[in-house]
């Protein structure tokens, strides 16, 4: 996103409160590291939002009840070197934790649950399974031996 | 006039069964306010009855009297923030084009301001996919859509910049939202100054006095030899490309020129 650098008219008493019209925060709904209460959600937020921010953002854009919020500044690891042995930096992110409301529970869903995929038919996948198949029933012994081995007998 | 005048009728119903509703809501309140008064104490019953009402009544009544009619998806909260169930675990989702701008230009205004809550929405649920997928080492359904989501949402700006560019052009005939005016430092370069807005006139801000827009007439000279030498080392550097594509020439008479 180009970041369009806004110049807010200078607050005078009794102005009307600033507005945002296109807010360009994004939010990303994280998996949370360690166990949280039933009831908390944990956000990666970008740095210059606050608690208010949040609040207000989930309450209008995303209708969701927030009792309270919770916000730290993870800090990005500084000790990668590069092939110049320079240090590299990863970007610092804003971390919030928003307790929702009106006795509200999250729990984040496995949103990558192991499909059955069923391959096409006269691909190359289809052909390769075919020929396994057929190669394990060849390989399995007789089962009128009844487990005794092949050298022993007649 | 038949087609108005059922329409009319549907709406007088309509109207007659919220009312209904209403009543309806409003006397179980009532009751069970009733109810807790015989159960608890007189103090705590205050207490109590006041939370009750204001928890139970308050959702009902707002509900039926603002939201008689819901057009709008059902509140899905936080799921919002993850694709439709029926998406989960597919190795590509489907996805239209990105808006282009000369569709945004056929929008109106409040259609575009809908639009970009839109893609703002669309766009979080793609950035949590993104670090989900991260997360879990595998490869993230479809990933161009994020590209798509962020092209839009440029496109839709500069549809936006372009109409308020365009009023204001209209309304003041200034062709930047933030007025300014070439000035001179005190070095003599000339620069882009952008107007700030202070509280107090500029005669009293002691911080605004104290910049220097001018240059004294000493500096004159000395920005006549700052000019000299930005000219001799163009002139120098463009005579050593000169050189350096002579004696290549002179190497390599078959070369092309465009080649150096």
């Amino acid at each position: 996103m180009p970041v369009t650098r806004l110049l807010y008219p200078l607050y005078q008493l009794g102005n009307p409160q600033l507005r945002i019209f296109r807010p360009k925060w994004f939010l990303t709904l994280v998996r949370p590291g360690t166990e949280l209460p039933p009831d908390t959600a944990q956000f990666r937020v970008p740095m210059e939002m606050t608690k208010y921010d949040i609040k207000n953002y989930l309450e209008n854009i995303y209708n969701v009840p927030v009792g309270a919020v919770r916000t730290r500044i993870q800090y990005g690891s500084n000790k990668k070197r590069n092939h110049l042995n320079q240090k590299v930096k990863k970007p610092d992110y804003k971390v919030a934790y928003v307790q929702l409301a009106q006795g509200q529970a999250f729990t984040f869903p496995d949103i990558f649950p192991e499909k059955e995929s069923k391959p096409e038919e006269g691909s190359v996948e289809e052909m390769q399974n075919k020929f396994m198949e057929d190669e394990k029933q060849r390989q399995k012994p007789d089962p009128r031996r009844g487990g005794v081995t092949e050298w022993f007998g007649l | 006039m038949a087609a108005s005048s059922s329409a009319g009728r549907v709406l007088t119903l309509c109207k007659q069964f919220q009312n209904v509703m209403r009543i309806c809501s409003a006397v179980k309140t009532q009751q069970h306010c009733a109810v807790n008064a015989t159960q608890y104490l007189n103090r705590i019953y205050r207490e109590k009855s006041t939370l009750a009402a204001l928890s139970w009544c308050s959702p009902t009544s707002s509900l039926s009297q603002y939201r008689a009619l819901h057009t709008t998806i059902s509140r899905r909260g936080l799921e919002e923030f993850f694709d439709l169930p029926e998406n989960w675990g597919e190795t590509n989702v489907k996805s239209g084009a990105p808006w282009t701008a000369k569709h945004l230009r056929t929008k109106s205004n409040e259609d575009l301001h809908k639009l970009w809550y839109v893609l703002l929405k669309e766009r979080n649920m793609l950035l949590t996919i993104q670090q989900e997928a991260k997360r879990q080492r595998v490869q993230m359904p479809s990933p161009e859509r994020l590209r798509k989501i962020e092209r839009s949402m440029i496109r839709l700006e500069t549809v936006v910049t372009e109409r308020e560019t365009a009023l204001r052009l209209l309304q003041t005939g200034q062709e930047k939202g933030r007025p300014g005016a070439w000035r001179r430092n005190l070095f003599g370069h000339v620069y882009w100054y952008r107007f700030k807005e202070y509280a107090i006139p500029w005669y009293m801000n002691k911080r605004y006095k104290r910049k220097k827009f001018y240059t004294p007439k000493f500096v004159q000279p000395h920005m006549r030899l700052r000019w000299e030498n930005s000219l001799r080392n163009r002139i120098r550097r463009a005579n050593l490309k000169k050189q350096k594509e002579a004696k290549l020439r002179e190497k390599f008479p078959q070369m092309k020129v465009s080649s150096l």
